[in-house]
């Protein structure tokens, strides 16, 4: 579905805006700081990150089914799905979408189980991976219905890759953007802006951390909203100047622990 | 201490349970908004399609209700949601809305309804020919719905999404109402976006167009499914169109196999169109299966075939604009078949008469509505007695020079001796809840019809003004 990203349904149904989603939030910024809020984001991104890079797929599969995922908790709280189930049924429905082959549903549990075992034990500790295929199902289809049967998300990849034809291949400079876009999947940029703007505002924090001064010609000469392109650059660095002094491994526990969980059935 | 799981055994709960009950309240179901039990209208591969009808009589139009096969979201379920979810257009079968059924797992799609598609026209066509009796249908109803065919798949294609499953039985056309007489290209579900292919495609569905509409590429082994290869089978369509035979008819009973290579397929394609000369077809060198194509067959066996002999034996004149679109369409060489946007602007467009936006361009439409299928027939007789009773003969003299008989009736060939395997579904003929709309039978009908035909010749000559202020 290249091509026509202003008649999509990302375009029409999925560009939120900034109020509403922090409205929306409320339940959870309740109980939790902002803060706090996109540290938890950031560690069930990095779950699907790693777990789609164990299952082989490719960048635009994982930041597909980020997307989902956060498209789901921006109209939801947290307590709704256990986010350590929406994380691997994210996976599993993006996988399908973008045609990459069906994962086996033993496949996908397994590889779910050493991830958590191997990669994740500073914040599970001993305990395994608690769901099997029949809740990633049953997930999948709350998960689709939330998302309004909206599957086709516009990713900066390609939008990105066509900049740097135009400025003239540099490989240095599409490696840096790329890997910044990757980052901007822990930000709430890909629910608030065009993936085009997306891919300038990494192009544009790459070029600084480059020194790349030559390229403002180039930009200037965009026919863009240049305010729009701040916005994004902020929320990357906002991002960045978290990380410098944030220890994922001391504090998730603690930040999984406030979080907001969901209750059960009333017992009777 | 973390409350994340207490237990090791125990499973987290995993939804909130006021948030399942919520959602669960949200939720219609496809039974309660709509009545089509026993309304069964279509089987393929990969669902079960019902018509179908509002239960609360907010409207009282039909539409389809595709159950498809299997539980849960299958991969192709999961495209045919994503693609259609995006795309709209006049010639595309639009996607209304997706029911999920949570207690028994099925997945229900919501689309308009069509009342024929062209596997049912052409079939309707040959009998017709096999009876010796003609079938009166505006002249340039072929024209009409190759444009539109040509149309739904120009937006498909300019939106990086390939059909790859074009056959008479997947393009549909609309009934009375007031999308009459147009081309909705249904049946999306192996259409794929192509624009990065992350696996050579062959390998995720081995056997996927049905051999007929198969382009010779993929015959020959193509690892890709191309633009082209939808351009192919379209060629195919209007072939089949013109003549009410499968250009490229070949036994069925060898299609099982997962070899994408198939002797008898390429046989009979070399039989229509001759044996591909190394200068029309540089690259055909190249294809996978090129060893066993050079092993197996004979340039000598075809010296006397080509496509204007094969069209001309049905009577379709070489020399006609027909043809020669025709001809460009069914290019051996992938490379230089032409694409939908220049068959667009091919001259058989402009020549009178015009395509129209109602292919049967006001007249009536003489072929049955969808039968209601049952699982358990295993007689086909009353299959024929229904059909029997539905056709209706306009034999109106007037109407006679304002339409064309699309049948030869020279070429008699066996008709019906090869139905499209895929769809030989039992047909019977059952009540449901749209009976009283169903063929009345009786005067009243005819006279309607009348009445519908002379508004109707007017609306095809404003049609075809609007149509020709639109192209130029
Ligand atoms: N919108 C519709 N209105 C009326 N009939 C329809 C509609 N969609 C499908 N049908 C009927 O149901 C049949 C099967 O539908 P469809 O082609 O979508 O299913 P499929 O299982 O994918 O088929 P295939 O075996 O061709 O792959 C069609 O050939 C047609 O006769
Ligand atoms: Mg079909």
């Amino acid at each position: 579905m290249a091509g026509n990203f202003w008649q999509s349904s990302h375009h029409q149904q999925w560009m939120l805006d900034k109020q509403d989603l922090i409205r929306d939030r409320q339940h959870d910024l309740s109980k939790l700081t902002d803060e706090e809020y996109q540290k938890i984001f950031n560690f069930f991104a990095s779950i699907i990150q790693v777990l789609g890079e164990q299952l082989k797929l490719r960048q635009q599969v994982i930041a597909t089914a980020t997307v989902y995922f956060k498209r789901f908790y921006a109209r939801n709280s947290l307590k709704c799905i256990d986010p350590l189930l929406l994380a691997p049924t994210c996976v599993f429905l993006a996988s399908k979408v973008e045609e990459f082959g069906v994962i086996s549903n033993s496949r996908l549990i397994t590889t779910c189980q050493t991830v958590i075992k191997n990669k994740f034990s500073y914040a599970y500790g001993q305990q395994e991976f608690p769901y099997r295929t029949n809740h990633i199902l049953e997930c999948e289809f709350y998960l689709l219905e939330n998302l309004d049967c909206c599957l086709i998300v516009y990713q900066p990849y390609r939008p990105l890759l066509l900049f740097v034809q135009d400025i003239g291949q540099d490989d240095q400079l599409s490696t840096y953007a790329w890997r910044v876009v990757n980052d901007s999947l822990r930000t709430d940029v890909s629910l608030l802006y065009p993936p085009y703007q997306i891919a300038i505002g990494a192009l544009h924090i790459a070029c600084v951390m480059l020194g790349k001064e030559n390229l403002k010609p180039w930009f200037a000469e965009l026919n863009v909203d240049m305010d729009k392109i701040q916005e994004i650059v902020r929320a990357i660095i906002n991002l960045y100047e978290m990380w410098k002094n944030y220890d994922e491994k001391k504090e998730i526990q603690a930040l999984l622990g406030k979080m907001p969980k969901p209750s059960p059935a009333p017992q009777r | 201490m973390g409350d994340n799981f207490q237990n090791k055994t125990m499973a987290p709960v995993m939804m909130d349970y006021e948030f399942k009950i919520k959602t669960q309240n949200e939720r219609s179901k496809v039974e309660d908004l709509f009545d089509f039990e026993g309304c069964k209208v279509g089987r393929g591969t990969y669902g079960h399609v019902y018509k179908g009808r509002r239960k609360d009589g907010s409207d009282t139009k039909d539409y389809a209700l595709k159950q498809i096969e299997g539980t849960g979201l299958s991969m192709s379920a999961c495209r045919e949601i994503a693609l259609l979810r995006e795309l709209k257009h006049p010639n595309v079968i639009n996607l209304i809305r997706v029911f999920l059924s949570h207690t028994d797992r099925k997945v229900w799609l919501l689309f308009d309804y069509a009342e024929h598609d062209l596997w049912h026209i052409i079939k309707f066509h040959r009998a017709a020919k096999a009876n010796k009796k003609s079938v009166m249908v505006p002249k340039g109803m072929v024209k009409s719905l190759l444009y539109q065919i040509l149309d739904g798949i120009h937006y498909l294609h300019s939106n990086w999404v390939l059909h790859r499953d074009l056959k008479p039985a997947n393009i549909l056309v609309m009934g009375e109402g007031p999308e009459r007489g147009r081309v909705k290209i249904a049946d999306m579900g192996f259409a794929r976006l192509f624009n990065a292919p992350l696996k050579p495609l062959a390998d995720l569905d081995p056997v996927v167009v049905t051999f007929w509409y198969r382009a010779p590429e993929l015959l020959l082994g193509a690892r890709h499914y191309t633009k082209a290869i939808d351009i192919w089978a379209i060629g195919c369509i209007f072939a089949e169109l013109l003549t009410s035979e499968p250009i490229f008819h070949c036994r069925q009973e060898d299609i099982k196999t997962s070899n994408p290579y198939h002797h008898d397929q390429l046989d009979r394609i070399f039989n229509v169109m001759g044996f591909p000369l190394e200068k029309d077809w540089e690259d055909i060198r190249k294809m996978p299966e090129h060893a066993t194509l050079v092993k197996d067959f004979k340039r000598s066996n075809y010296q006397n075939c080509s496509l204007s002999k094969y069209m001309d034996r049905h009577k379709i004149k070489p020399d006609s604009k027909a043809f020669s679109l025709l001809q460009r369409l069914l290019l051996m060489d992938p490379n230089r078949r032409i694409t939908s946007e220049q068959a667009m602007q091919d001259p058989y467009f402009s020549e009178d008469p015009l395509p129209t936006q109602d292919v049967f361009a006001g007249c009536p439409i003489p072929y049955p509505k969808r039968e209601f299928l049952t699982d358990d027939d295993q007689d086909d007789k009353s299959d024929s007695k229904a059909r029997q009773n539905q056709q209706q003969q306009p034999n109106d003299r007037r109407q006679n020079e304002q339409t064309m008989r699309l049948m030869t009736q020279q070429n008699q060939v066996q008709a019906n001796s090869h139905d499209h395997a895929a769809n030989n579904a039992k047909r019977m003929r059952m009540s449901g809840p749209n009976q009283g709309n169903n063929n009345q039978g009786g005067g009243q009908q005819e006279f309607h019809q009348q009445q519908q035909m002379m508004y109707g010749q007017q609306q095809s000559a404003n049609q075809q003004q609007q149509n020709f202020q639109q192209r130029f």
